[in-house]
């Protein structure tokens, strides 16, 4: 699978895509993007990955067990996180909460940044995990 | 935070804690997370059901916004009783699987199973409890891919056939209840129930062949999950060929969400007042009582154990859909009464059939001659559940068959107290020949395996499911009148 040419644009490619998939993650509160699409833009990075380097490189780089724990570790922190949210915001606790901060800033919109993260992280995994199971049924 | 949170708590912890199984992903770590799951779910259910019966129904608005733009949770005494019973069921079944999953599924899978559960749960509860159709969609979704895993995890070939059928089917119910929101949603721009409810009572003249279509969507999507008869073709495969405890929780559990779903659309956020949705009645009526006989049928013509009483949860689903179809109240209370009656005798059956399947090495039925010297308490459990099937007074089925026959007998109708009571006896020929054959016929093979075999893990919880068909049944009185006084 893996040639000089992939492997040389992928080198160059790689970085930019991971990048502007952050970013995407990042400003996904003020700007259109947001964690989902910001996710499978870096899903999509670690798929050329696994095209230019082949399926032995990636093994050792993208453990299996590794990328589950933190795809869970995200998911835990996503569900805490927005269940703290729902429950004082149902029950009408004043306990406290991440700030909302100025409209436009990166650091505001309470919540929204973190779950962002969260959810960018998980997709990313995912995306990846979909892609390794296609191909050759196993990750 | 009082017990208004309770319900929110209690899907949010089926999900973290299945979550927290996934992380450490060792198979007793995740077995004793999904065991604490059920009991802190019994335990705050049990609260929650105190508190509605005392204080009535209550709304809760899931975060910082109110009814039109938030998710609304809405808990009455029949949303808190159903979360009891699926809670209860869930313990149960959990504790039954802590010996029999070892025997059926590969080890490695087992840890995979549990998290499967807990999500299972908790989208079940959340299906019960939310207030608005488009988050209930979303709960469908992921209770219809919990159930598709615990069905495939058995990683035979049976499996994979029923599973690819059952998701495929499920699939497009849930596509057809998504078209019936978004008709909804064309004609009232809302997905909150009560405030559709509220913009259908107004405008449902200038409307009603789209309601007349939402209706009929939601009745197939639905149907189609909640095996109403002529589109339940995927459960026999799939209910027969799971694991013992996944077949009990999906035929105890999981199609009386769905049905208690579709009873929440229709009366609360339709309205019984329309004429369309009277027309569905009638429908009801009629596949219902299609369902009691045919899926009786069907089964008396099986030759698998498990195969039979997958398609006897057609014929009971049938009685549900019936009492619902009389149109009115106390049709609807026996309904949800049934639905109690039966998810504890089906669990108790497929449990005590799984401990059949597993002793002999064997799924048919002609092969459980004697097993009843060998299985005393299971097969004693299996002939209180197919009592409680055929309707024998005292037990649960009886009150519900009963009290349907006599509301069918208003109608002024014989022909369906007819079928009630014919489908009651049909009932009694296939369960009745498999009791006659494990206690009064000689096994097969040498007498030398006679001895009784016990397993306290299970023993115990179907001792304890049929402690729960029996006060069930006894105390009938007081249960109809905690879904009487929920109207």
């Amino acid at each position: 699978m893996s040639s000089v040419i992939l492997k040389t644009v992928g080198r160059i490619i790689v970085p930019f895509m991971q990048v502007f998939g952050i970013y995407v993650v990042l400003f996904g509160h003020i700007s259109p993007g947001g964690g989902f699409a910001g996710g499978t833009i870096l899903g999509a990075s670690f798929i050329m990955t696994k095209l230019a380097y082949g399926n032995d490189y990636c093994k050792k780089k993208f453990k299996f067990q590794k990328l589950l724990t933190i795809a869970t570790i995200s998911i835990l922190f996503y569900g805490i996180i927005k269940g703290y949210s729902f429950i004082t915001g149902g029950s009408h606790i004043d306990s406290p909460s991440l700030p909302l901060g100025h409209p436009g800033n990166i650091l505001s919109g309470a919540y929204i940044v973190p779950l962002n993260i969260a959810v960018g992280i998980i997709v990313t995994i995912t995306i990846y995990f979909f892609y390794s199971f296609f191909d050759e049924g196993e990750v | 935070m009082g017990i208004n949170s309770f319900p929110l708590l209690m899907i949010l912890i089926s999900y973290i804690l299945g979550f927290l199984g996934i992380l450490f992903y060792k198979n007793n770590i995740s077995r004793a997370i999904s065991t604490i799951t059920s009991i802190i779910l019994v335990i705050l259910s049990g609260f929650l059901l105190k508190y509605t019966i005392s204080n009535g129904e209550f709304i809760y608005n899931a975060g910082h916004y109110t009814a039109p733009w938030g998710i609304e949770l809405l808990i009455g005494n029949t949303e808190a009783v159903f979360a009891f019973l699926f809670s209860i069921i869930f313990f149960i079944v959990n504790w039954y699987s802590f010996d029999s999953l070892k025997k059926e599924i590969e080890y490695k899978r087992i840890k995979i199973y549990y998290f499967l559960t807990n999500i299972l749960i908790g989208s079940l509860l959340g299906v019960i409890f939310t207030n608005d159709i488009f988050n209930s969609y979303v709960f469908i979704e992921i209770g219809t891919l919990a159930s598709c895993g615990i069905i495939v995890i058995k990683n035979k070939r049976d499996n994979f056939l029923a599973t690819l059928k059952y998701l495929v089917l499920s699939s497009l119910g849930s596509g057809l209840f998504l078209m019936g929101i978004a008709f909804l949603f064309s004609i009232t721009g809302n997905l909150n129930m009560s405030a559709i409810h509220r913009e259908v009572m107004n405008n449902h003249n200038t409307y009603t062949q789209v309601i007349l279509v939402s209706t009929a969507l939601f009745t197939i999507g639905l149907g189609i999950k909640s095996a109403l008869f002529p589109v339940h073709t995927w459960l026999p495969d799939g209910h027969s060929s799971a694991p013992t405890t996944s077949s009990a929780l999906l035929s105890g559990l999981v199609i009386k969400a769905f049905f208690y779903l579709y009873v929440k659309i229709i009366y609360r956020t339709l309205g019984v007042e329309l004429l369309e949705v009277q027309y569905i009645f009638k429908v009801l009526l009629v596949l219902g009582s299609l369902g009691m006989i045919m899926g009786s049928i069907l089964a008396i013509t099986q030759s698998e154990l498990k195969r039979t009483i997958a398609y006897s949860t057609i014929a009971q689903m049938g009685y549900v859909f019936f009492g619902m179809g009389l149109g009115n109240k106390i049709g609807l209370v026996f309904a949800y009464y049934h639905i109690i009656a039966h998810a504890l005798a089906k669990s108790i059956l497929f449990l005590s059939a799984g401990a059949i399947v597993n002793e002999n090495g064997n799924k048919y039925i002609n092969r459980v001659n004697g097993i009843g010297k060998r299985l005393p308490i299971e097969l004693f459990a299996f002939t209180l559940a197919s009592l409680s099937m055929v309707g024998i007074p005292m037990l649960p089925g009886f009150v519900s068959k009963w009290n349907l026959a006599s509301e069918a007998a208003k109608t002024n109708s014989y022909f369906l107290v007819a079928i009630v009571l014919i489908s009651g006896l049909l009932n009694a020929f296939y369960y009745f020949p498999i009791v006659v054959r494990a206690f009064f016929m000689d096994s097969e093979k040498e007498k030398s395996d006679t001895k009784p075999l016990f397993n306290i893990n299970r023993a115990l919880p179907i001792i304890l499911l049929s402690i729960g068909l029996v006060y069930v049944g006894i105390n009938s009185e007081k249960i109809i009148n905690i879904f009487l006084s929920g109207f």
